[in-house]
């Protein structure tokens, strides 16, 4: 028995040695082994477990003391030797460090957005919790409806899972009383809106339950942003009143930086402070839907046990109230994660650019790997030496993996660098987005990623290394022969590597051109109106000043007739919005449509209800915008508060709805059949939410008949930005008090739209534009170095007759042959690959037979040129000289 | 003779390095012996595992305090795993300027009177 113990403890033993360094191992393994097996057998011989129980506690203390030790003084030697061996060579080095830097930053400066969007937490307490809550009508295909101050409260008193539901709805206010009038947008919110969000002010306090109380004296709670930029930050804003609405608001709190969803607010205040909110009207009708809600699910609650919650509710509401939910709209509520809400525009966006992101890394791999191999040829005879020397070859690839460890650290320095600094530009971008874009920032999630980004770099072309290391030192050594089969191998494993880089390259330019091409497919696209030279402002009018549709009408004229005399007008309209509005845009189609019916149609319970969008606009709009009228007449100055009431359509509304007849003199109603609106015109379409988005239908209705104009629009002779300062003076002639911001030409807002594909094109070009020249780089690099290795037999073959052109021709067949190679490895991998895209490209198929002919074509025309310089030299070759430099 | 400072560089040794130092000043030892010696002398107060005295070992060996020997016992005492080491003239060296320092270090407590009793008494 005690023999079997012995060798079982020896076993151990042996296990125990492996955490010493490998040289260490192979001097003295042995003989610690047998020292261990003399004390063993000592502490047999006394037999005291005592004595056994401090063996194994010295011997564990001592091989755990003395690997660090052992592994320190290995890695502290590599690294002074790799540091050497690198300033020996600084034009490697730098050309390492900064192939690697490109990549490394790259996927740094993505991955950043990635973890502040989409990895991280939301910034709130068990963010995790909170829902959005929307009602659907499923039947009539509308995804998101807002809802009542009856449906509020029910959904609030009778829900089972929710330990919170707040409202919210965003309203745009003049403030008075801190410089010109302002125009703010404003968040109106449930008083315990703040605490279900688990978000703490910065100044003050939020909300409290009696400040919902209606006749409660007003309060504003400000955004930190409106804080920081309006007020300078000032610590002593608490307590200040500002005019509002005719009432003095008094500043009670600031919040911190917080992402602010759906909409960004300069301020927030309590239902009770918003006069619409607050209208008894509204609050009655259980039809007036105008608020988003938010809940926090209770712990221990799944979002899909409220969501189910919350149908049920839907399901004893229908019964309740049939003529507000009607069958056929197939009304239901629903909640989702809010963090899903505020990243899913973002997700296929980032996803695809951290996917070219780990293509670019993969292609400077391949390459810091090649210029590695070609160093390794140079160092041949040092490794050799080191091993005649007793390095073992395990301590040698420790070297090797050493010395790749720190050229990758170098890199993945610089690229935080560079990340670093791009990162402004990409929280720009990422804006456009996500309201979670302000959350981006390098902290240690990112300086971790970065980390670990360069040691998997060095492990992946460290590889290379060792595996070379691996195949050609034991040969060398035992034959000294100039290893023409390790060269041989050498060789291709270094056109593998080249081949690899096109492939990539091939896949990331394949990206990079569907989003051109669809971006190019959107500039082509006629959005409906001519944008040129046309400004287009909001402007606001105090409420109280004005409260009837005449006042209304009357202030409107008076400030489009002020405006058109201006020198340099051509025309001016007023609207309730305009084309391709930054504002509009983010609220999405859905938020501007509504149902309406037209006289003598029923709807079958089975038809999904007509829905449309209504734009309230002044006569001149058209002229304005350069909207075609295509059928009937447009509004004048007679369509009033009196006449009949009227509306034009676009063309995509008549296609819809009155497809086999003529629209004109049809009359269609908003509201049940109260009011009855005829139509007198048609105009063209106009893409509203930008040009990759198609027209929606649409209804015109004159601002004379009763609405509140909120946007100036104005067309100039030339440059319209330079009007700006005196259409505002003209509108301040009018009514000293109207807050007149947001000015932007409507090309402005027309490249705007467009942002977010310009800005995913020009990284993904970025990102392909950076592997095609290291590609590039590559090709050439790999056959200069074969035309220096084939010097001799090109000579010979250039002395038994062969023209320069010939081996020209022969050197360009090789580049050509890795080129498409690469191509073909290339057009697998983006077959495969480009249906990621798909949802980002407008009008463009994923395999674009175009794109993929441009881009196959691009890269073997660089190739050509890339070997090209290699080739001359190779055409160039004198045999003589070369015969005789052996 | 090597140079003071050279010697003075490795001084203050560890315990474990100045006992196995001591250990190998009568003569070549193998690792167990080495082992058993220092526990002998110091009364078990200095216990070396074998990881600690491997560890010292390469260190005392890589900067030539102690060299392996080439000579080897009869064949019928001798374990081929076992390797014989012996204090190098250097290693000689360095181990008298350490129990020089120590005796200094002792000098000069006597000095400040930190013994109570004189040593004789």
């Amino acid at each position: 028995m005690p023999k079997q113990e012995g060798s079982l403890s020896q076993k151990f033993f042996q296990v125990l040695v492996r955490a010493l360094p490998f040289d260490f191992r192979a001097n003295y393994g042995h003989e610690m082994e047998s020292v261990f097996q003399e004390q063993h057998r000592e502490a047999e011989k006394s037999g005291g477990p005592l004595d056994f129980l401090k063996l194994w506690a010295e011997t564990l203390t001592g091989i755990f003391t003395t690997a660090p030790r052992e592994h320190w003084e290995i890695l502290k030697n590599d690294c002074s030797y790799a540091f050497r061996m690198m300033q020996k060579n600084p034009g490697f080095t730098a050309i390492a460090v900064l192939t690697l830097a490109l990549g490394i930053g790259a996927n740094t400066a993505i991955f950043s957005v990635v973890h502040a969007v989409l990895l991280r937490p939301l910034p709130y307490p068990d963010g995790q919790q909170l829902v959005f809550v929307r009602q659907q009508a499923l039947k009539a295909g509308v995804q998101s409806i807002r809802f009542s101050v009856h449906e509020i409260q029910d959904y609030r008193e009778q829900n089972k899972t929710l330990s919170g539901l707040v409202e919210y709805h965003n309203m745009s206010f003049i403030l008075y009383g801190h410089g010109d009038p302002d125009r703010i947008r404003t968040g109106v919110v449930s008083a315990n809106y703040f605490n279900l969000f688990g978000i703490q002010p910065l100044l003050g306090r939020t909300f409290v339950a009696d400040d919902d109380n209606i006749g409660a004296p007003p309060v504003l709670i400000l955004s930190y942003e409106y804080w920081k930029n309006g007020f300078g930050g000032d610590p002593a804003i608490v307590g200040k009143t500002f005019e509002l609405n005719d009432k003095v608001h008094t500043v009670v709190g600031v919040l911190p930086p917080v992402p602010q969803y759906p909409n960004e607010n300069d301020v927030y205040m309590p239902t009770s402070a918003c006069p619409f909110r607050s209208a008894k009207a509204l609050i009655e009708n259980r039809d007036g839907r105008m608020m988003d809600v938010f809940g926090r699910v209770k712990p221990g609650v799944s979002v899909a046990e409220a969501r189910a919650d919350l149908s049920m509710i839907a399901g004893r509401l229908k019964l309740e109230y049939p003529k507000s939910y009607p069958d056929k709209l197939g009304y239901t509520a629903d909640a989702s994660s809010l963090q899903g809400e505020l990243t899913h525009g973002a997700r296929p966006t980032l996803l695809v650019l951290l996917a070219a992101a780990a293509f670019v890394l993969l292609i400077a791999c391949a390459n810091v790997a090649n210029l590695t191999l070609a160093r390794m040829s140079q160092r041949e005879r040092e490794l050799a030496l080191r091993t005649a020397l007793g390095a073992g070859r395990s301590r040698l690839l420790r070297q090797l993996l050493t010395e790749s460890f720190l050229l990758a650290l170098a890199g993945g320095a610089l690229g935080l660098v560079f990340a670093s600094s791009s990162l402004q530009l990409l929280t720009d971008f990422a804006a456009r987005l996500t309201p979670r874009a302000r959350e981006i920032h390098i902290d240690g999630g990112v300086l971790l990623f970065t980390l670990l980004a360069a040691l998997g770099t060095s492990i992946v072309f460290g590889s290379v290394s060792a595996l070379f290391a691996r195949v050609n030192l034991g040969s060398r050594l035992r034959d000294g022969s100039s290893g023409i089969g390790a060269g041989k191998h050498k060789n291709r494993v270094r056109s593998a590597l080249i081949v690899s880089q096109i492939a990539f390259s091939f896949i990331l330019l394949i990206g990079a051109g569907l989003m051109l091409r669809s971006l190019i497919k959107m500039l082509e696209v006629n959005p409906g109106f001519v944008p040129q030279r046309v400004l287009a402002m909001q402007t606001s009018f105090s409420f109280s000043k004005y409260s009837t549709a005449e006042q209304y009408a009357d202030i409107t004229k008076k400030v489009v007739s002020r405006v058109t005399a201006e020198p340099g007008v051509l025309s001016a309209a007023v609207s309730d919005s305009y084309p391709m509005q930054p504002e509009v845009i983010a609220g999405g189609a859905n938020a501007v449509l509504g149902s309406f019916q037209i006289e003598g149609r029923q709807l079958s319970p089975a038809e999904a209800p007509r829905l449309g969008s209504q734009t309230i606009i002044s006569p001149d709009y058209y002229r304005t915008l350069g909207i075609p009228l295509k059928e009937g007449r447009t509004f004048t100055d007679a369509d009033d508060a009196k006449s009949l009431r009227v509306a034009m359509i676009n063309e995509t509304s008549r296609s819809l709805y009155w497809p086999h007849e003529d629209p004109i003199g049809k009359r269609v109603s908003g509201d049940n059949g109260d009011t009855w609106t005829i139509i007198v015109g048609v105009v063209g379409d106009v893409r509203e939410f930008g040009p990759g988005h198609p027209a929606i239908p649409e209804f015109y209705v004159p601002q004379a008949q009763g609405a509140v104009p909120t946007t100036l629009i104005v067309r100039t002779a030339a440059d319209p930005s330079a009007m700006a300062q005196a259409i505002t003076r003209a509108v301040h002639d009018v009514d000293s008090q109207a807050a007149v911001t947001h000015i932007l030409t409507l090309e402005q807002a027309r490249s705007e739209s467009m942002a977010s594909p310009r800005v995913t094109a020009s990284l993904l070009a970025v990102f392909a534009g950076l592997a095609l020249l290291i590609a590039a780089a590559g090709i050439g690099g790999i056959m200069a170095l074969s035309v220096s290795q084939r010097v001799r037999e090109i000579g010979i073959r250039m002395a038994l007759g062969a023209q320069p052109s010939a081996v020209l021709q022969m050197v360009l067949r090789q580049g050509l042959l890795l080129a498409v190679l690469g191509v073909g490895i290339g057009l697998a991998g983006a077959f495969a690959l480009t249906g990621l895209v798909k949802s980002l490209l407008y009008e463009v198929a994923p395999t674009d037979p175009v794109t993929f002919a441009g881009v196959a074509f691009v890269l073997i025309a660089v190739a050509i040129v890339a070997s090209y310089i290699p080739a001359r030299r190779a055409a160039s070759i004198d045999p003589i000289a070369a015969l005789r430099s052996e | 003779m090597a140079k003071k400072d050279e010697t003075e560089s490795f001084l203050p040794l560890t315990p474990a390095a100045f006992n196995i130092l001591l250990a190998l000043a009568d003569g070549e030892k193998h690792g167990y012996a080495i082992l058993k010696e220092v526990a002998r002398r110091t009364e078990d107060k200095v216990r070396l595992s074998a990881g600690t005295l491997y560890g010292n070992l390469a260190r005392l060996e890589s900067t030539g305090l102690i060299a392996e020997s080439g000579e080897r016992p009869e064949i019928a005492l001798d374990d081929e795993r076992r390797r014989y080491y012996k204090l190098t003239k250097f290693g000689r060296e360095v181990a008298m300027a350490e129990a020089r320092r120590m005796e200094e270090v002792v000098a000069q407590a006597h000095a400040k009177k930190l013994f109570r009793k004189p040593e004789t008494a």
